[in-house]
C-alpha cells in the first residue's frame, strides 16, 4: 500500500513535470515559429520532451514513449544542425506538439488515447529526408524511433565464463552484444586538430534497476551521441551464488566525440537513480570545437559531474549570449531557469496562508486593545510591519505568471484554424504579470469560451476580410496588466465587432428583454452574456451552446471580478476581464445586522454616519434616502435584503449607515446595526463547497470560528432593484 | 482501511429521519459531527441551513429531511452533522440519529421502484436490514432502509435543475 501511494505521488510529481514541460516546449515552438530558431531555444524544446520521455518510459506510458522519443529524435536532429529549422519542420514539431499534450492528457487518463499515425509520420518524414546524408561522424542515426526491447542478454565467448555461466558481457572488443562500433572508428574519425573525446564513466548504484532506472537507456542514449564503449568494469561483479539479477554491478567507460556538447551527454543520466555515478571527463586539448557554432566553451582540464546529474550543469553549458529576436518574456525564462525552485504542495501554503491571516488579526485586535502608549512599548507597530511582510512574502508565493494561463490558447487557435478555416495571428503581451494562482486556475475557463467566442463570432471568414480590406489572417491580443490592486485580461479581436441590432432582436426572440426596452450599446453589448443568449445561426462545437459568455460573467464574477465589452462595428470587439489580484485576504469592516456579523470590504466604504432623527426619510414606502451635506443618497436595509427583519425594525437613529462606494449606481448609504471591528479576514469562497451567491464574495473564519459573510457591495446594491422586505436577493439558480 | 472490503460488498451508514431509516455509502462520509447552528446564506433555498466552519473551510449545512420533501427535522440532543463528500464538494446533512454502520452485499440492494416524484428520485435502491439489538444479536423483524444517491443530492446538481 504504502509503495504504490509513493509511486502514484511520484507519478503525479511527473505528470505536473509534463505539464510544465508541455508549458516550455509550447514557447519555445511558437518563438520557433515566430523566428527565433536560436540554439538555446531549440535545446529548451529538446530538454522538455526528453524529460517527458524520460518519465514516461519509467511509469510505462509506453504510447507516450514512443511518441516522445520520435518527436525527440527529430528535435535532436535539428538541435545538432542536421536538420534546418524551418518553418514547415517547425509546422511539423507544432502539431506533432499537439499530439504530445493528447498523449500525456491520454496517459493522466483524462482522455483518450490520440491518433499519432499522421503526426508520427510527419516527423518520421522530416528525419528521413532531411536527416539522411548529412551525417556527422560516428553519430548513427536513430531510425527506428523506438526501442523499448529490455536488456537483450546474449551469449558471450567462452573464454570469458569464469563464473561457470554465460556472462552478460564480459569484453568490448571480442563481441557487440548492444550493436555499437567498435572503438576504433570513432576514435580515429577525430582528428588530432579536434578536441579530445569525452570520457563517460558511469556507475549506476547497485538498487538503480530496483528504482525503476534502467541503466541500459542511459548507456543507449549516449550510444546515440556517438558514443561508443571503450571499457566495462567487471570488477564489482560477484560471483554466480551471490548474483541478485535485480542489482546493478557493471561500470561502463564510453567515449563520445567532442562534438557533442557535455550539457547532451549529462542530460542522458537525467534519469538514472540517485546515488549513480556519472563522470565526464575529457583529455586535455586546445583546439576550438569543431561544432558549426561555438556553442561550449568546455574547460580544458578534465571536469567531473558531480554523482547525481545536477541541473546547473546543463544551463551552465547552454549560455550563450541571448538572441537578438528577444521578446519580454525570454530573459524571465533566462532568470527562471537559473533560479533555484522547489516544489510545494499548495496546501502547505494555504496553510502557511492562513496562519499569517490569523496572525494578522490577532495584530490588529491587539492594536485595538491597547492605547498607543503601551503599544509603543511593546513595539507593536514593529510587529505589524514584520507581521505584514510576512503576509506579503507569502502571498507572493502563490502569485505565478499569467503566462500559465494563456499557455494553452496557441493550441486552441490552431485548432480553431483547423475548424473553421479562419487563421488567427496571436498577439501576447504581459504575460509576466503575477498573480495569484487561485485566479490562474479559474481564468482558464472563462479565457477559453472568450477566445473560442473571438475567433467564432469576432474574426469574419478569410474572403470577408478580404473584401473588408483587413488582412485575411486576424489578429487577437491577449493582454494583462496590474493595476492597484486589480488585474485587467484581455482578449481584443479585430473582426466585425458585435452586430447590435442582431443581438438585440435576438435578445427579444429569447424573451431577455422586452421588445421596447430602450438600450445604450453598451447594454446591448453586455446581453451577451446573459443566460441563454447566443447568436450562433449554427452551433458549432467551438461556441454556440449559448453558454459561454454566460459562463464567462458567472465564473469572473464569482472571482470577485467582472467582464466589460466594448466593441466598434467593423473593427473589433475587445473583452477585459477585471480580477482582484489575490483571493486570500481582505481588509474589511465587521457590522452586526441582527446578530448576525458580516464583513464589508473595505475599499468600498467612504465613511460611517450615525444618522441624527430626521436625516433618513422615507422616499417611497420601501425605499428611504439620506441627507448628507446637501446630497441625497439611497439607503438600503442590509437587514432587509438578506431577509433578515424578523426582528421589528430598528429606526434609523438607532441603526449606523455606512456610505459605500458602487461602481454601479455611485454612493449608497447601507443601514447596519453596529459596527464590531475592523480587521484582515482571510477569504474563504463559498463555491469551494457551495455555489457563488450574488451579493457574497465568500465568508471567513472569525477569531471564535464562527462564520461571518462577506459582503459584495457591488453585487448587492445593482442587483437590488426595488427592494421589497420579501424580496431577498435572487441567488444565481433565479 | 474500508476499501479493503471484498467485491460486492459495502458498508453503509444508517440513520434516521423521522420514522425513515436511511443510508449512505460508508465511503462518502468523512465525519459525524455535533449539530451546532450554522450562519445562515441569504437567497439560497430552505433547505440549505446555512454554513459552517469545518476545519477552516466553509461547508455548507444541509437540512436533509426538508431537501427530500419530508418535514423539517425538528433539533435535539442527537440531532447530527453527516459530512460527506459528493462530487469533490463537502456538504454537512443535518439527520435525526445515526443507527448504525452495516455491510451489506450489492445484490440484496433492490432498485427503487418507479414512483411519481417531481424530481430525479434521489434513491439509490432499498434494502432489507435486520436491526442490531442491544445485545448485538438480529433482530426478528428487518427494517427498510432507503439508500440514498449523494450525487443526485450535490447542490450543484439540484440548482441546474431548477434553474
Amino acid at each position: 500500500m504504502p509503495v504504490s501511494d509513493e509511486l502514484d505521488e511520484i507519478q503525479a510529481i511527473f505528470f505536473e513535470e509534463c505539464t510544465e514541460g508541455l508549458a516550455v516546449a509550447e514557447q519555445g515552438l511558437s518563438a520557433m515559429a515566430a523566428g527565433d530558431v536560436s540554439k538555446e531555444v531549440i535545446a529548451g524544446v529538446f530538454r522538455a520532451v526528453h524529460s517527458i520521455k524520460g518519465g514516461s518510459g519509467a511509469f510505462g506510458h509506453a504510447a507516450l514513449l514512443a511518441f516522445s522519443h520520435c518527436f525527440e529524435n527529430v528535435l535532436d536532429e535539428v538541435r545538432g544542425g542536421k536538420i534546418a529549422a524551418t518553418p514547415e519542420v517547425t509546422k511539423v514539431m507544432l502539431t506533432a506538439f499537439d499530439v504530445l499534450a493528447d498523449h500525456v492528457a491520454a496517459a493522466q487518463g483524462v482522455a483518450g488515447p490520440p491518433s499519432d499515425a499522421a503526426a508520427l509520420a510527419a516527423l518520421e518524414e522530416v528525419l528521413a529526408t532531411k536527416g539522411a546524408g548529412t551525417m556527422a561522424i560516428a553519430s548513427p542515426a536513430p531510425s527506428t524511433p523506438v526501442e523499448t526491447t529490455p536488456v537483450d542478454i546474449e551469449p558471450a565467448p567462452a573464454e570469458a565464463d569464469q563464473f561457470g555461466f554465460t556472462p552478460v558481457i564480459a569484453g568490448v572488443e571480442e563481441l557487440d552484444p548492444f550493436g555499437f562500433e567498435p572503438v576504433g572508428v570513432s576514435m580515429d574519425d577525430l582528428g588530432s586538430g579536434d578536441p579530445q573525446p569525452w570520457t563517460v564513466r558511469f556507475d549506476p548504484s547497485r538498487a538503480a534497476m530496483a528504482n525503476g532506472a534502467e541503466p541500459l537507456l542511459a548507456v543507449r542514449e549516449v550510444e546515440r551521441l556517438g558514443g561508443v564503449m571503450t571499457e566495462v568494469d567487471i570488477s564489482a561483479l560477484p560471483p554466480l551464488r551471490d548474483l541478485d539479477p535485480e542489482e546493478s554491478y557493471l561500470t561502463w567507460t564510453l567515449s563520445v566525440p567532442a562534438t557533442v556538447e557535455e550539457s547532451t551527454i549529462s542530460e542522458c543520466f537525467d534519469f538514472v537513480a540517485p546515488d549513480s555515478v556519472v563522470e565526464i571527463t575529457r583529455a586535455a586539448a586546445s583546439m576550438a570545437p569543431a561544432m558549426p557554432a561555438p556553442i561550449d566553451p568546455s574547460p580544458a582540464e578534465p571536469k567531473t559531474a558531480p554523482p547525481t546529474p545536477v541541473l546547473a550543469l546543463v544551463e551552465t553549458a547552454n549560455e550563450p549570449p541571448p538572441p537578438p529576436r528577444v521578446t519580454s518574456t525570454a530573459d524571465a525564462r533566462q532568470v527562471e531557469v537559473v533560479q533555484q525552485t522547489i516544489r510545494v504542495d499548495l496546501m502547505k501554503l494555504d496553510m502557511l496562508l492562513n496562519l499569517v491571516g490569523e496572525l494578522v488579526i490577532r495584530n490588529s485586535i491587539l492594536s485595538d486593545r491597547l492605547p498607543p502608549v503601551d503599544q509603543e512599548r511593546v513595539e507593536l507597530p514593529e510587529l505589524a510591519r514584520l507581521t505584514r511582510e510576512i503576509q506579503d512574502n507569502v502571498m507572493s508565493l502563490r502569485a505565478q505568471p499569467i503566462r500559465q494561463a494563456f499557455s494553452r490558447v496557441p493550441r486552441m487557435l490552431r485548432d480553431l484554424a483547423g475548424e473553421t478555416g479562419k487563421q488567427v495571428i496571436l498577439e501576447v503581451s504581459g504575460e509576466t504579470t503575477e498573480v495569484d494562482k487561485g485566479v490562474i486556475e479559474k481564468i482558464g475557463d472563462p479565457l477559453t469560451h472568450m477566445i473560442r467566442n473571438a475567433v467564432d463570432h469576432g474574426i469574419e471568414d478569410p474572403a470577408d476580410r478580404l473584401a473588408a480590406g483587413k488582412p485575411a489572417e486576424g489578429l487577437i491580443k491577449l493582454s494583462a496588466e496590474q493595476k492597484g490592486a486589480r488585474i485587467f485580461v484581455r482578449v481584443s479581436d479585430d473582426g466585425k465587432g458585435i452586430d447590435r441590432v442582431r443581438v438585440r432582436a435576438k435578445a427579444i426572440e429569447k424573451g431577455i428583454i422586452a421588445a421596447d426596452a430602450v438600450l445604450s450599446d453598451e447594454e446591448i453589448d453586455q446581453l451577451i452574456c446573459a443566460p441563454g443568449f447566443s447568436t450562433a445561426d449554427t452551433i458549432s462545437s467551438i461556441s454556440g451552446r449559448g453558454v459561454g459568455m454566460d459562463v464567462v460573467r458567472s465564473n469572473v464574477e464569482a472571482l470577485g471580478g467582472r467582464v466589460d465589452i466594448t466593441s466598434t462595428p467593423g473593427v473589433g470587439t475587445t473583452f477585459t476581464m477585471i480580477l482582484p489580484l489575490t483571493l486570500a485576504i481582505l481588509d474589511g469592516m465587521i457590522v452586526r445586522l441582527s446578530g448576525q456579523r458580516f464583513v464589508l470590504p473595505l475599499t468600498n466604504v467612504i465613511e460611517t454616519v450615525r444618522p441624527e432623527p430626521g436625516q433618513v426619510r422615507p422616499m417611497t414606502p420601501t425605499s428611504e434616502v439620506i441627507e448628507l451635506r446637501g446630497n441625497y443618497l439611497p439607503v438600503k436595509r442590509l437587514t432587509d435584503m438578506f431577509g433578515l427583519n424578523e426582528e421589528a425594525r430598528r429606526s434609523p437613529e438607532e441603526s449606523l449607515i455606512i456610505i459605500v462606494e458602487s461602481e454601479s449606481v455611485g454612493n449608497v448609504g447601507l443601514m447596519v446595526d453596529t459596527i464590531d471591528d475592523r480587521r484582515e479576514v482571510v477569504i474563504k469562497s463559498l463555491d469551494q463547497n457551495l455555489y457563488p451567491i450574488r451579493g457574497l464574495g465568500g465568508a471567513t473564519i472569525l477569531g471564535d470560528g464562527s462564520i461571518a459573510l462577506i459582503l459584495d457591495i457591488d453585487a448587492l446594491v445593482a442587483s437590488a432593484g426595488p427592494i421589497t422586505s420579501n424580496a431577498p436577493l435572487k441567488g444565481l439558480a433565479a | 482501511m474500508s476499501t479493503l472490503n471484498t467485491p460486492g460488498e459495502r458498508k453503509i451508514v444508517t440513520f434516521s429521519l423521522g420514522d425513515q431509516m436511511f443510508g449512505i455509502d460508508m465511503k462518502a462520509l468523512i465525519e459525524i459531527r455535533e449539530w451546532e447552528p450554522p450562519t445562515p446564506l441569504p437567497s439560497v433555498p430552505a433547505y440549505i441551513k446555512g454554513v459552517t466552519n469545518l476545519r477552516g473551510t466553509v461547508v455548507p449545512v444541509i437540512g436533509l429531511a426538508e431537501r427530500l420533501g419530508w418535514t423539517p427535522s425538528v433539533l435535539h440532543a442527537r440531532s447530527c452533522i453527516l459530512v460527506a463528500t459528493i462530487g469533490g464538494k463537502q456538504a454537512g446533512f443535518l439527520v435525526d440519529e445515526v443507527a448504525d454502520i452495516i455491510l451489506i452485499n450489492e445484490d440484496q440492494i433492490q432498485p427503487a421502484p418507479e414512483v411519481e416524484t417531481c424530481e430525479q428520485s434521489v434513491i439509490a435502491g432499498l434494502v432489507q436490514v435486520a436491526p442490531r439489538t442491544q445485545e448485538g444479536a438480529a433482530a426478528e423483524t428487518s427494517i427498510m432502509v432507503l439508500l440514498l444517491d449523494l450525487e443526485s443530492l450535490g447542490l450543484m446538481r439540484h440548482l441546474e435543475m431548477a434553474a
